[in-house]
């Protein structure tokens, strides 16, 4: 059971039910089918092969670390614009301690990542400010500290081999980038489907005032959102500078579309209140089989904007049907 | 014929450039740079007299980009170093319209000129005619305004050039047989269109069907998108001779994804624009083996055509009295043979 029930009109969701999330996690194993099998047509040869595959997986791992965080945040009805920029701070923040090995490198993401998370949910949690506004505006904040930081240049980090070993090394055969992102999704699923974090969470999304009256301590659960959201980001920073084997300032462009969408596509409530991390990561492989059958086939730009709208249309359509 | 007419004001321009960097090395040199400065003013003959100090207007679209970065940088290093120019700049906005407020507010200083690389060059024409009819000379650096009485005079690189050589430079390298993969830029900006225009064109030239390009995606000059985009380009394609990238700065995305599959010996990468980092690279010698300039240091160009322009003076070198209405600066391949002439011009 990987879903948490629709909390809008019950006071506190404490079992678990068939919600309609469900649902559409089904649909989407459809449409990612789907996406199999056309590709398997279109592109005999390089689409449905084992390394295309996990190409797929690495590629996927990025903004999939990012979409898991941010499934969180969607559930308390919140929102996280600054992830895209942040994975370009905490990296930077990482590359600050290149000459000191790797392990200064994660813990530098992961400082800069918890920091400017922590930021982000003292100013909603506690400062009262609109998420997307508060976000909105570390959006650019995160962006100017990476320029600032890196005096606008990519920082190398060759020497760092566990870091690159992140991006780029393999645990029996499967990306490493694959295996963290596997192991953030597995953790995330226990945390929000079998502790009762994971139920405050839907909880205070899907109605703040009963979650309240319920004993919940509403802050601390929306402060601890955009924390968690903040350690997703270091994570994506530290595979994406792996993968680069640099940190760069520019990394992340619009990783928070990707993200939202991914969670969106995926049956977690824009609304709050309901979420699933199975779709989540469904939402996200979606998006990356399109990417990459759009660019083995080699369509020009303007027919793959358009086939991959389409194609998002459809799988929230094929959804809706099912209800 | 348009070639001739630029030779002559791209010798002075390099020249000048040339002067500007072998003395501007060292950053204590502040009163020296001033008295070359003010040397230079009375051998070209001042026009006003005395030649007071001059209130430039900058403005350029944020720094997201190590290339824009530089752009910035460059002009302002540029102002430092004339001594008797004083920078007005403004920079940090990514659309056209807050561009446009900014210039507004620009004006409104009455500077002696503004130099502006706009964010889109249509969308901020009229913001340029009108300091043009406010009596204000404009300086159009890199992206042309669309109206040529909007500006004074326009510097720009050679985004067609870029494309050409490069073509060229492949031709040579695979002796006109081979697959060749192109990572353009952003789609539909004339920067990405004209780099590819260029290289199609040239390789249709010197090897009619020799060359295949077996695929061409954007990923819009961002390392993480190269990086993804090849990733997949190297799935489909399993016979690649050589990469043509529109950017320094998305090609060390591509290097990545091609060294990661270890298919660095298989290929060859070209980049563009002139970044210090690919510069090293190519110094290195292995995948990265050219690139080809469209070099930030326009932009101290500008600040320096601004300022003949506000005195009303010209090149000393050219007949005319007044400095030319366009510059284009070259596109020069830049190899392992001729790398340590140009790293200066790296950023």
């Amino acid at each position: 059971m990987s879903t948490v029930p629709d909390a809008a009109s019950r006071s506190l969701p404490l079992g678990l039910a068939l919600g309609r999330s469900q649902i559409q996690e089904y649909a989407l194993v459809g449409v990612v089918l789907l996406l199999l099998v056309a590709g398997a047509i279109l592109e005999p040869g390089a689409f449905l092969t084992s390394d295309n595959m996990l190409n797929v997986l690495r590629q996927a791992s990025v903004v999939g670390v990012l979409a898991i965080g941010m499934t969180f945040v969607i559930a308390t009805s919140g929102i996280d614009l600054s992830v895209g920029s942040m994975v370009a701070a905490a990296a930077v923040a990482g590359g600050q301690f290149a000459d000191s090995g790797s392990l200064a490198f994660i813990l530098g993401a992961l400082g800069m990542g918890i920091l400017l998370g922590g930021i982000n949910a003292g100013a909603i949690a506690y400062g009262r400010v609109v998420p997307f506004i508060a976000t909105l505006a570390m959006f650019t904040m995160a962006r100017g500290i990476a320029l600032w930081m890196s005096d606008k240049t990519p920082i190398s980090i060759f020497s760092l081999e566990s870091v690159r070993w992140f991006g780029n090394g393999e645990v029996l055969g499967v990306p490493s980038a694959a295996v963290v992102f596997l192991a953030v999704t597995a953790i995330a699923w226990v945390l929000l489907n079998r502790t009762r974090y994971g139920r405050y969470v839907v909880a205070v999304g899907g109605n703040r005032e009963a979650a309240r009256i319920a004993g919940v301590n509403v802050p601390r659960i929306v402060f601890s959102v955009y924390v968690l959201s903040g350690i997703c980001v270091a994570i994506a920073a530290i595979l994406v500078s792996g993968r680069l084997s640099s940190a760069s300032p520019i990394v992340g462009n619009l990783y928070e579309l990707d993200a939202i969408a991914a969670v969106v596509i995926g049956g977690t409530a824009l609304a709050g209140g309901r979420a699933t991390i199975v779709g989540t990561f469904l939402g996200v492989i979606t998006f990356a089989l399109i990417f990459n059958l759009l660019t083995l086939m080699d369509l020009a730009t303007e027919i793959q904007q358009v086939t991959k709208g389409l194609i998002i249309l459809a799988a929230v359509l094929i959804q809706r049907r099912d209800r | 014929m348009s070639i001739k007419r630029l030779i002559v004001p791209l010798c002075a321009v390099l020249l000048a450039l040339g002067v500007a960097a072998c003395g501007g090395d060292d950053e204590s040199g502040g009163t020296t740079a001033q008295t070359t400065a003010q040397g230079e003013g009375s051998a070209a003959g001042n026009a006003e007299g005395g030649g007071g100090r001059l209130k430039i207007a900058f403005s350029a679209p944020g720094a997201d980009h190590g290339w824009m970065a530089a752009i910035t940088e460059n002009a302002r290093k540029e102002a430092d170093r004339l001594g008797d120019v004083e920078l007005i700049a403004s920079e940090g906005v990514t659309d056209s319209a807050a561009q446009a407020d900014q210039i507004e507010t620009l004006i409104a200083q009455k500077p002696d000129a503004l130099v502006v690389l706009p964010n889109e060059g249509e969308a901020l024409t009229p913001v340029a005619q009108k300091a043009t009819a406010a009596g204000i000379p404009v300086i159009n650096v890199d992206r042309e305004f669309t109206t040529p009485g909007a500006y004074r005079t326009l510097i720009t690189g050679d985004n067609y050039g870029i494309g050409w050589q490069a073509g060229n430079y492949f031709a040579d390298q695979l002796k006109c047989r081979g697959n060749v993969v192109e990572i353009q830029g952003i789609a539909g900006i004339s920067v990405t269109e004209d780099r590819s225009k260029g290289f199609r064109d040239a390789i249709k030239a010197r090897c009619k069907t020799g060359i295949r390009i077996v695929a061409s995606q954007p990923a819009d000059f961002l390392p993480d998108k190269g990086l993804s985009v090849m990733e997949n380009i190297l799935q489909a394609q399993k016979s690649i001779d050589g990469v043509y990238t529109h950017d320094d700065d998305m090609a060390e995305g591509v290097v990545s994804a091609i060294e990661n599959a270890n298919r660095q010996d298989e290929m060859f990468l070209t980049g563009a624009g002139g970044s210090k980092a690919a510069m090293e690279r190519i110094e290195e010698g292995g995948l990265y083996r050219a690139t080809f300039l469209y070099n930030p240091v326009m932009s101290a160009s500008a600040i320096r055509l601004a300022r003949l322009v506000a005195r009303g003076q010209g090149f000393e070198e050219l007949a005319e009295p007044e400095v030319p209405s366009k510059i284009t600066v070259p596109a020069t391949t830049v190899t392992k043979d001729n790398v340590a002439d140009v790293k200066d011009l790296g950023f």
